[in-house]
């Protein structure tokens, strides 16, 4: 069995994101960039599913810029067999992402594809939904747990309130939710080893994809900041400030 | 709270730029450090480092290592799953031989890795550290019976070792070393006696623990000539691998330290049942020649212990100042609504003190990682021999001076944080008490001056330190032909105390020979003086490397901005004290030697 | 111009993010079309017809609607969707972000996800990178297609009347089965709706010691969230946690016990009316962004509050 393991290159989690002061977008010139989080939840999972015994190869794809072949990497030293990378410096947004990796998947023609539930820069949540329609295959957004048996995958999802239990029939889309699974760190053997596997590089053209953005940005702000700061002495002025001064207790 | 984060940036920068990374990775068996392997082992070394490491810090500074009756050691909490982690993740066998399961990596890729532990968890550290220095000994002049036994192990951190040199009546003096070894005429031998300072002697990590023992034969001529070196294994090795008996070791204590708490620093019985079975390395009463190969390796990562303890006091420290809100600041425009104390000039010039002797002392290391790598493999021998010059005029630079910078940058750290840095809960007073240590082990500051003055200056009669200063003033030339009036100033500067530098080569090495307690009284100036000198020289090679990359718009124009203020600070606040550093050094020692012992 | 929204109910009743949604709706303009696609639904319908601003309810009602899958609602709004309408409306809950991208890929267009205002009827504001940044998006498709956060729109009223239509199920797709579901039992309002919140953090020390937090939530009506901290630390499950990877909330209460105020954490409240926090380290960040903040032991100070509430 094949896994497909689309990830995206975003800036890293912990940098603090600066605006553009012409509100044209966020800087990330010289940022820190990582793999989504979501998306090495994803690589861990296909990883272990080998380990199990229940997938025999691990094939990751990236869409974007050249330097996303850091990250296919970092996917290798991950765990992944061999890396794929379309390359181009067009903005891709989700539908565009989703139609390449459709490309891709004709191709691949992999059992099971997981990826992130979404990237944390653009948070749109998108992207696996979007291939799942594309390819009229089933879903199992939001995975917290994944079992693979008889040529279905059984997921639990996390939804509003709890858990939902899905059985889809494969091949299928997981998107990945935090608590699936802890990811590992990369081995440094592993991360030597990375260097000497494959890493094909192709196109949207190649694919024959448009990936025209479909979503102009017109500007980008800063969040309004909050005053804060205020103090209390102590619960009894605590309680009368909600009460008389927010008006927000009986 | 600050969390700590590897500085990726400015270590990818001393790298390429001052260190010469490409270079190394063109030397044999070197060919896999490509810069953007490097990159990516950097990148999860700094992930380890953060998320594993550094949480454990504090945590393991506050419960510290336990003795337990019957003479085992529980570490705190944490620690060992952490450790059981960074082997299985491979941390173990970076620069090991691939023979052994190693990856074979350079030096210089080993050093920013290794910093990283240091800043994130220095007492984690020496654990490995330590292991490394076993790894060694036994690799250059161990028998191969005794190679195939230990180092694949040792390697991937299933057992661990440690370096037994220090008696209680044998300090820096190891010639007084008196653990008994009595040959049994199997090829074995029986060792007896005490040893203390023994890191990570005795733990709860691993199964098995390999001692290193320097002791003497019971005909060993006296003194430093005559002292063995042996492997004594905790439980005894069985022919097939496993393990067998419980050898005759045990700990008998932990001392009570100011700092690095959570290693165990054990005091070790030898012998208290009949002997601890041990085997030669190598030939008999060479022992301490031998320990003298890996002293270079050893004193290099202590020096490597002082970056990593500055540069997470000063991640610290800017931490705080930006998040601390007291007074205002003076001088700043009424509509500056800040208050915190990151605005407050005195706050900025200790914090650009820390940032300037970090990158510095960083640099200088580097530096010297990329000569040990090109003197250890370079296949041109004139090329291995200049390295190996270099490196040798080096180390006691490192180990001295970044663990004296470690400490003031560490003390400073407390300073940013006023009272609240004087109260634990911060955290910024524990980088102080484990740096403590730094000038002390692997040979007192004062013992690396001494080595410094004596066999890395005198003894060349000032060769190698007179082909470095004139390297320093060519780049003092390159920096003042620059039109920007920046770089000029670093310039003059850098020019200033390369001649300063000069002043007390010229006075040092005849003095050497005819006032041997006044160049002695001198000593540590003199290894400061070089650390200061040697440190401008990097910043100010920095600074030109910079100021070009600006000029081609290439690279992260704030970093290198950064990079080339951060020189010009250093060039006019730090640099400047080697001036004093040679007035003491040429007129200082008569004075310091006036008063007859009994007057004090 | 029409609108159609795609409601979130449980057959019985209609869940109250479909009100908001309808609320967003009015600032586009045009009708407002609900679909209800469920089984047995015609309370959830009837409940959608009065919602004001609606023109009109649609019902999908089939057995395999009970516990719809997203294929098969996807299927259903689009056999609505092509030439009929400008734009389709859906909450951005976690219903919401399954459902609504799998339409927006099978007409083609793109998708604005987790709009927190309206500016036109092809402009839209939304939250990027944690909402560090907020990016103000036009869509050039002749469909928008967009989900909402509840919490920047205000719940359209049930003052309206609206007819429900009943429409043919699109068929089972059978692609998907939901075999499963494991509520968390709570009686406490859910975390995103709740209009007070009470979180707590690692300075709770313990799973057990969420218990102190639970006697003020009683008197406040409030629900019960957790910072990342607590939840890894293993105090409260995951669907507790307000953050950044967590729940976003925006309630006009949010009282923050025992939490540090990581920048992750301030990502999933910030945008409430009003702040408390309460913690003993008074250079916690969580201060900076508290409208009354109250320094002490939350062990003393908690139940002090729970007394003086009566």
């Amino acid at each position: 069995m094949k896994i497909l393991v689309p990830i995206k290159r975003v800036v890293d989690y912990n940098v603090k994101v600066r605006v553009k002061p012409d509100g044209s977008g966020v800087d990330t010139a010289n940022v820190k960039m990582s793999m989504n989080p979501f998306d090495e939840i994803a690589v861990e999972e296909a990883v272990r599913l080998r380990e199990k015994g229940l997938a025999t190869e691990i094939v990751a794809v990236s869409c974007g810029v050249a330097g996303c072949q850091e990250t296919l990497r970092t996917a290798l030293a991950l765990g992944a067999d061999r890396a794929i990378l379309v390359e181009t410096d067009v903005e891709l947004q989700p539908l565009a992402v989703a139609k390449l990796l459709k490309a891709v998947v004709s191709d691949e023609k992999p059992d099971l594809v997981i990826l992130g539930k979404q990237a944390i820069d653009d948070d749109a949540n998108q992207t696996g939904q979007m291939l799942a329609a594309l390819l009229d295959w089933p879903q199992a957004t939001f995975a917290s747990k994944v079992d693979l048996a008889g040529g279905n995958a059984t997921v639990k999802r996390e939804v509003d309130g709890g858990l939902e239990t899905v059985e889809v029939k494969l091949p299928a889309i997981v998107t990945t939710d935090l608590r699936l699974n802890e990811p590992r760190y990369a081995t440094l053997p592993n991360i030597m080893k990375a260097k000497k596997k494959s890493l094909v590089t192709t196109t949207p053209a190649a694919l024959a994809v448009d990936v025209t953005p479909r979503l102009v940005t017109l500007k980008v702000v800063e969040p309004a900041k909050r005053k804060g700061g205020g103090r209390v002495a102590d619960v009894k002025e605590l309680v009368a400030k909600l009460r008389n001064e927010a008006k927000i207790i009986a | 709270m600050s969390t700590y984060r590897a500085p990726l940036a400015d270590m990818q920068f001393v790298l390429n730029e001052l260190a010469g990374l490409s270079q190394v990775a063109t030397l044999p068996g070197f060919e896999e450090a490509s810069p953007d392997t490097v990159s990516a082992i950097l990148e999860e070394a700094s992930k380890f480092a953060t998320d594993v490491l550094d949480p454990l810090n504090v945590p393991g500074d506050r419960e510290g290592s336990k003795w337990l009756e019957g003479g085992r050691v529980k570490t705190p909490a944490g620690f060992k799953e952490a450790y059981e982690q960074f082997c299985a993740n491979g941390w173990n066998g970076l620069t090991k031989s691939p023979h052994y399961g190693g990856q074979g990596l350079p030096q210089l890729v080993s050093t920013p890795v290794e910093e990283m532990w240091h800043s994130a968890n220095l007492a984690f550290d020496l654990c490995p550290l330590l292991t490394q220095g076993a790894i060694e000994a036994i690799e250059l002049r161990g028998a191969q019976a005794l190679k195939d036994t230990y180092l694949p192990k040792m390697v991937a951190g299933t057992w661990t070792g440690t370096m037994n040199l220090t008696e209680p009546q044998a300090g820096s003096d190891l010639a007084a070393v008196r653990t008994r070894a009595v040959p049994q005429g199997d090829g074995t031998y029986k060792l007896s006696g005490q040893k203390i300072f023994i890191t990570f002697g005795e733990h709860d990590y691993t199964e098995n623990i390999i001692h290193l023992v320097l002791g003497r034969t019971p005909d060993a001529p006296e003194g430093v000539k005559g002292i063995s070196l042996f492997v004594v294994p905790k439980f005894l090795v069985n022919a097939d691998g496993s393990l067998g008996a419980r050898n005759d070791v045990r700990c008998v204590s932990l001392e009570h330290k100011l700092g690095i708490h959570a290693s165990p620093t054990c005091v070790l019985a030898y012998g208290d049942n009949g002997g601890a079975t041990g085997y030669l390395v190598g030939e008999e009463n060479r022992g301490l020649e031998y320990m003298f190969i890996m002293m270079n390796l050893a004193r290099f990562s202590v020096g490597l212990e002082g970056v990593g303890i500055a540069e997470r006091a000063y991640q610290r420290a800017v931490a705080y100042a930006r998040e601390r809100v007291q007074g205002r600041a003076v001088g700043l425009e009424k509509s500056v609504k800040t208050n915190t104390i990151i605005e407050h000039p005195d706050i900025r010039r200790m914090l650009m003190t820390m940032r300037a002797y970090t990158e510095a002392t960083r640099a200088v290391a580097y530096v010297t990682a990329a000569a040990l790598d090109n003197a250890r493999v370079n296949p041109d021998a004139a090329a291995r021999a200049m390295a190996q010059a270099f490196a040798d005029f080096m180390i006691p630079i490192v180990k001295g001076w970044s663990t004296e910078v470690g400490q003031e940058v560490a003390s400073l750290g407390i300073q940013v944080h006023g009272g609240m840095g004087f109260i634990e809960e911060t955290g910024a007073a524990q980088h102080l008490r484990d740096a403590r240590i730094t000038t002390i082990y692997e040979g007192t500051t004062g013992i690396q001056a001494n080595d410094l003055i004596g066999r890395k200056t005198a003894r060349d009669a000032g060769a190698v330190a007179r082909t470095i200063a004139s390297e320093i003033d060519k780049v003092a030339a390159k920096l003042a032909a620059r039109s920007d009036p920046g770089l000029q100033a670093i310039g003059v500067q850098l020019a200033a105390a390369t001649a300063d530098v000069q002043a007390a080569v010229e006075w040092m090495v005849p003095a050497y020979g005819q006032h041997p307690r006044q160049a002695h009284a001198g000593a540590v100036a003199y290894l400061k003086l070089w650390g200061l000198a040697v440190g401008g020289w990097q910043m100010g090679r920095a600074a030109l490397v910079a100021a070009d990359q600006l000029a081609a718009g290439e690279g992260d124009a704030g970093f290198l901005h950064a990079k080339i203020a951060t020189a010009r600070f250093y060039a006019d606040s730090l640099l400047p004290q080697v001036s004093a550093l040679s007035h003491s050094i040429v007129h200082g020692g008569e004075s310091a030697l006036a008063l007859a012992a009994d007057a004090f | 111009m029409t609108t159609l929204i795609i409601a979130e109910h449980d057959n019985a009743a209609l869940r109250s993010a479909t009100a908001h949604a309808v609320g967003a709706a009015s600032k586009i303009g045009g009708d407002i079309h609900v679909l209800v696609a469920g089984s047995g639904a015609a309370a959830a319908a009837a409940e959608a017809a009065k919602l004001a601003g609606v023109g009109k309810v649609l019902l999908a009602d089939a057995s395999y609607l009970a516990s719809p899958t997203a294929e098969n609602i996807a299927a259903t709004a689009l056999s609505l969707l092509p030439g009929a309408y400008s734009h389709v409306v859906v909450a951005a809950t976690g219903f919401g972000k399954n459902v609504t991208p799998r339409i927006a890929a099978k007409l083609d267009v793109a998708q604005v996800s987790d709009v927190t205002s309206i500016e036109s009827p092809d402009t839209f504001v939304r939250p990027i990178y944690a909402g560090n940044a907020f990016a103000t998006v036009q869509s050039k498709d002749p469909i928008k297609v967009v989900t909402i956060r509840t919490t920047g729109f205000d719940a359209a009223p049930s003052t309206g009347n609206a007819p429900v239509e009943t429409i043919p199920a699109a068929p089972d797709t059978g692609l998907s089965k939901i075999t499963g579901q494991e509520l968390t039992k709570s009686e406490r309002p859910e975390l995103t709706s709740a209009r007070i919140v009470i979180s707590g953090g690692r300075g709770l020390g313990s799973g057990e010691n969420f218990k102190i937090l639970e006697a003020l939530a009683d008197k406040l009506k409030a629900a019960i969230g957790a910072s990342r901290a607590a939840v890894d630390a293993g105090y409260v499950p995951n669907d507790y946690q307000v953050g950044q990877t967590g729940k976003i909330v925006a309630p006009d209460l949010y009282i923050a016990i025992g939490i540090s105020g990581a920048i992750q954490h301030l990502a999933g409240m910030k945008d409430s009316k009003v702040i408390v926090a309460i913690n003993k380290d008074p250079e916690a960040p969580i201060f900076q962004i508290a409208d009354y903040g109250l320094v002490g032991d939350l062990f003393e100070i908690v139940p002090a509050f729970t007394a003086e509430l009566g």
